[in-house]
């Protein structure tokens, strides 16, 4: 078993080290150089800045030096505002994000999980169809879509709350709302289903047979093993949260760090996206890493490696 | 003696959207303490959904359409699931056909074992654990103690079949239907279970159902045996009468169907031509007079009634009605009008 | 005992009793249509996917705009158009025209049937009383919006107009705009024509991508498969590289990289990373089918390694491939909607549904219109196509085969 974790941690490890390379990399290639902009700046400051900024360096002792700086959590300075460091831009930024996805992630697994677990036992009722449609569309409405769609319903036409910022508790609503739409319903979708294989199960029929409980029988012996698809989906359904994190943070004007993302790359500043690209992979990563933990508690066959029988 | 468990004009069928699929069609058996009943019969012959009618595991869209399952007198079909479930595990036991599937993969044996021991009775934790162990070295796996904290797929299939055996006797059953527990075995683990299976009768005395295709099997270790075919009862007979006169042209076409390697002679393996019948629209009379060799006009019409062969021996073939042909192998004899006061078994 | 007259005659066994069960035997595809054409869900997304092809590929061609056409001085009209009636032929006018106000207190000529004719030009304001001038044909119209902007009021009149004398209190009718049948954006461009336009861009996007993805994975994931041992573990390690951060943030570092936004970047993008999916998928299957024996019969007889791939192996993958082909159109829709929203996907003046949704964002309160217009449009779409590869996916699926 503690090979398992080894093995992921050190995974995780190199395939960090590969992405800081390949950003690093890219960052290289970006036309138009660091220092491009619509005023020219003087030559004198020019230099000042490249050798700052260790442009001087050869190709790679630069490389050094920025893997260096990431080992200790330094992304440099951004580009485009001098003097501002990323790291903190970072730091700053991410808690309202984090509390963002947070909510998120609590909302997809108190709702999500209990309409899945209905619905497969009430299927092909009413309910199951009508929450399965409901999911259907969920699952395809852009989360921009949905943001737009509550703004101008709540915000603008029933003028319930606040469209905007994060200033009283009820701004929360829409952002966490758009932002766990797609989630909750591809959860309520893949519990069901999930569900629905199980309770075809053979040893769902030798449980019944034993003359165990219904309940026991659902709750003991059928949901562990449903959930373990589920639980894989955790790692994807992070990122499907950062990734819309981009767009809501932009429609409801939250400052977070998905905003200061996007509005990174449309300036092209690129210590900056090269610092949150880093910090977002180290992140998810790191994400993973924990759903592979809870993964292998929930199936033994994986912790102790299949077929170990004689 | 006392039967332990008495079907009555059993029917039951599945509602699928295509129309109602007859799966039992009138059966009637019993079992006295200390049988062990082999049911044989093809794949759609009804003998798997017979079993599920008796343990109450007929799922949507089968349901149990009428008759009655007599378990020590009290009428199983007239229970709800929750009643029911105090019978299943503890006084009626079933064990299935596929031992890799059969077990919840994410749990310790151990853990579902003791499961069923306290679901049925009053035991601590400690207690339970003593009796799995018990019953683990009674099916004969070896180092009980601590194989209760392993998890199924860290057993063989042949192992985990003796697990599952373990659970249906962890209460001690009075009734154990087994649904062709060695079909998925190969033949050398297949022996073990059944001895191990005739074994356990023996020291707890519970009746056994044993349902099978493999007439091998059946003389292995039943006492009376149930032929099905179509939904319906063929023949039924204590186990000598079956093989050394079988008085069914189905089970007389079953037994020249398996090679005999006793008989030393070199005989030709008949098949019997055909398929089974369909049971969504199943044909009116005998279902397996399409395939009889000796079928007659009226066996298309009307399905026979049984006739006694014996005391201990009944088929349900117009063969053996006086006003029939004579043919030989086929004993003329009365038909059973009154079921309950004539059929034995 | 009264006995039944039963007839102990043996059957004549030369008649044809017992025959095999036998129904018209399905072809795999006919059972996958048939499968497709009883699922409810999966029909209503084929159609939606027919039409919204036919709207991007017919419908430029049906209107009379082009998707930068601008007349600036209609812009921000509304689909419906609430016109208030100015001329009328009864009273010896020559035509009946109207006037409409938008959210921007430009005054519009309409026709009788809701063309836009023109602009009327503002001439003067009474500050106190909340008027706005404008000349028509030399006369003066009054529009008084002192009870829009009086919070005390709670009536329903919004504005009035004063023309020859004569107050107007509500509109005369609603007509639905001719001119730009779905309202025109802040630039006066045709929103309908617009959308026709995005249409095109997000089908030409998504499919192109899709087959570019299509070609990389099925190879990268035969190979792989086929290949087996070192060479699968190490292209799948590749592969799991890849995986391990979500794949759109490498569009976008593509993006940024190739600093040129245009349709064929986005494609670029979105081809270099998306193929992994679909890279796995086919590896999986290839596994699973390398080892059946026809594939053996076809190495004793001497079939080339390509051969047994092309020929063998893939086709009997196609299923899974084909729902993974039809999932990952509107996934591209999506993505490349979602790069022209945040910015750095299709630029002005081009029509993506994305750029559309990202100039309206800052109308939202004033022109909802301009926005729910593109986002409904990716929504239907993604929708649609979601529908039909869901159905596909259980169409396809071999254990509900029947018959």
């Amino acid at each position: 078993m503690k090979n398992y974790y080894v093995k992921r941690i050190l995974s995780a490890i190199v395939t960090l080290f590969i992405i800081a390379t390949m950003t690093f990399f890219m960052m290289k290639l970006m036309p138009g150089g660091p220092f491009a902009r619509e005023r020219p700046i003087s030559a004198e400051l020019l230099e000042v800045l490249e050798e700052k900024y260790n442009l001087n360096d050869p190709i790679f002792v630069q490389y050094y030096k920025y893997m260096i700086g990431i080992v200790q959590l330094d992304f440099g300075n951004s580009y485009k505002e001098l003097g501002v460091d990323v790291t903190e831009q970072i730091f700053l930024k991410f808690p309202i994000s984090l509390r963002l996805g947070l909510y998120a992630t609590i909302l997809v697994i108190l709702i999500g999980l209990p309409i899945g677990i209905i619905s497969a036992l009430k299927q092909n009722t009413w309910v199951d169809h009508a929450a399965m449609l409901v999911a259907t569309v969920g699952v395809t409405i852009p989360s921009f879509v949905m943001a737009v769609v509550y703004i101008s319903l709540v915000a603008g036409t029933l003028g319930w709350v606040d469209a905007f910022g994060l200033d009283k508790w009820t701004s929360y609503i829409g952002p966490v709302i758009a932002l766990s739409t797609y989630s909750l319903s591809f959860t309520s979708r893949l519990t069901r289903s999930s569900m629905l294989e199980v309770l075809r199960q053979d040893y769902m029929r030798t449980a019944r047979a034993n003359g165990l409980s219904k309940f026991k029988v659902l709750y003991k012996h059928a949901l562990k093993n449903a959930l373990i698809p589920v639980v894989t989906y955790l790692g994807p359904m992070f990122a499907a949260i950062i990734t819309g994190s981009f767009v809501v943070e932009q429609v409801f004007a939250i400052g977070g760090i998905g905003r200061y993302y996007v509005d990174s790359v449309s300036n092209r500043d690129y210590t900056m996206i090269m610092g949150i690209t880093m910090f977002y992979a180290a992140i998810y990563i790191f994400m993973v890493l924990l759903v592979d933990v809870a993964y292998s508690w929930i199936d033994p066959r994986i912790r102790l490696g299949k077929n170990s029988g004689e | 003696m006392a039967k332990i468990l008495e079907v009555k004009h059993l029917v039951t069928s599945f509602f699928t959207h295509l129309g109602e699929v007859q799966a039992v069609r009138d059966i009637s058996f019993s079992l006295e303490k200390g049988d062990i009943l082999g049911i044989v019969g093809e794949s759609g012959s009804g003998k798997s959904v017979t079993s599920l009618s008796v343990i109450g595991l007929v799922d949507d869209p089968g349901e149990i359409v009428s008759g009655a399952v007599l378990f020590e007198g009290e009428d199983l079909t007239k229970l709800s699931d929750r009643e029911l479930n105090k019978y299943r595990g503890d006084e009626i036991s079933m064990i299935f056909q596929d031992p890799m599937t059969s077990i919840n993969p994410v749990y310790t044996i151990g853990n579902q074992i003791i499961e069923v021991i306290r679901a049925h009775s009053d035991m601590n934790h400690l207690e339970a654990k003593a009796r799995a162990i018990e019953l683990l070295d009674l099916v004969g796996i070896p180092e009980p103690v601590t194989r209760l904290k392993s998890y199924p797929h860290e057993f063989s299939g042949g192992m985990r079949q003796r697990v599952l055996i373990a659970m249906a006797l962890s209460n001690n059953p009075k009734l154990l239907i087994a649904d062709e527990p060695t079909t998925a075995l190969d033949v050398t683990i297949q022996a073990q279970i059944l001895d191990l299976m005739r074994n356990l009768q023996a020291k707890m005395g519970a009746s056994i159902i044993f349902i099978t295709h493999d007439l091998g099997v059946i003389a292995e270790i039943c006492n009376k045996v149930i032929v099905m075919y179509g939904g319906k009862i063929m023949e039924k007979a204590d186990i000598m009468s079956l093989y050394e006169k079988p008085q069914h042209p189905y089970t007389q076409g079953l037994m020249q169907s398996v090679p005999k390697p006793e008989t030393g002679q070199k005989k030709r393996l008949v098949p019997i031509v055909g398929s089974p019948p369909d049971l969504l629209k199943p044909p009116s009379g005998c279902p397996f007079s399409p395939r009889c060799k000796y079928a007659m006009e009226v066996c298309l019409k009307e399905s026979a009634p049984l006739y006694k062969i014996s005391s201990t021996q009944f088929a349900s073939c117009w063969l053996h009605d006086k006003e029939a042909p004579v043919v030989e192998g086929f004993v003329k004899c009365e038909p059973v009008l009154d079921e309950e006061a004539e059929v034995i078994l | 005992m009264v006995s039944k007259m039963r007839d102990f005659k043996f059957v004549d066994s030369s008649k044809e009793m017992d025959k095999e069960q036998i129904r018209e035997s399905l072809t795999y595809w006919k059972d996958v249509w048939r499968r497709l054409k009883g699922n409810v869900v999966a029909v209503i997304g084929l159609i939606g996917v027919i039409l919204v092809i036919l709207f991007g590929v017919v419908g430029p061609m049906l209107s009379p705009y082009y998707f930068s056409d601008q007349i600036t001085d209609f812009a921000y009209l509304t689909p419906t158009l609430d016109v208030f009636q100015i001329t009328n032929v009864d009273d010896g006018d020559s035509e009946n025209y109207f006037v409409h106000l938008n959210n921007d207190y430009r005054l519009l000529l309409i026709s009788e049937d809701g063309h836009v004719l023109e602009r009327l030009i503002y001439t003067g304001r009474d500050r106190a009383n909340f008027i706005y001038f404008y000349d028509y044909e030399g006369e003066e119209i009054a529009v008084d919006y002192s009870k829009r902007t009086d919070d005390e009021y709670t009536g329903d009149i919004d504005y009035t107009i004063t023309f020859r004398g004569e107050e107007t209190l509500y509109p005369t009718k609603t007509v639905w705009n001719k001119t730009f049948l779905l309202g025109s954006d802040h630039l006066g461009r045709d929103i309908l024509c617009r959308l026709m336009y995005g249409a095109r861009i997000s089908l030409t996007v998504a499919f192109v991508a899709a087959t570019v993805n299509l070609l990389i994975g099925v190879a990268y994931g035969s190979i792989s498969g086929f290949k087996g041992g070192t060479i699968d573990n190490l292209m799948m390690r590749i592969v799991d590289i890849i995986n391990s951060i979500p794949l759109v943030i490498y569009v976008i570092l593509l993006m940024v990289l190739l600093d040129k936004s245009n349709m064929w970047t986005i494609i670029i993008a979105l081809g270099s990373v998306y193929w992994v999916g679909m890279a796995r998928l086919v590896r999986g299957q290839i596994l699973s089918l390398k080892d059946l024996e026809f594939v053996l019969a076809a190495r004793t007889l001497g079939v080339s390694q390509g051969k047994i791939i092309t020929k063998h192996l893939i086709p009997n993958a196609i299923g899974p491939i084909l729902v993974s082909l039809t999932m990952m159109i509107p996934t591209a829709i999506f993505t490349e909607a979602f790069l022209s929203f945040i910015g750095i996907g299709m630029s002005a003046p081009a029509a993506s549904w994305g750029t559309m949704a990202n100039e309206a964002i800052s109308l939202l309160e004033k022109y909802p219109y301009q926005l729910m217009l593109p986002s409904l449009a990716i929504g239907i779409t993604v929708l649609s196509f979601n529908f039909l590869g869901d159905g596909l996916r259980s169409a396809l699926d071999p254990r509900l085969r029947k018959g």
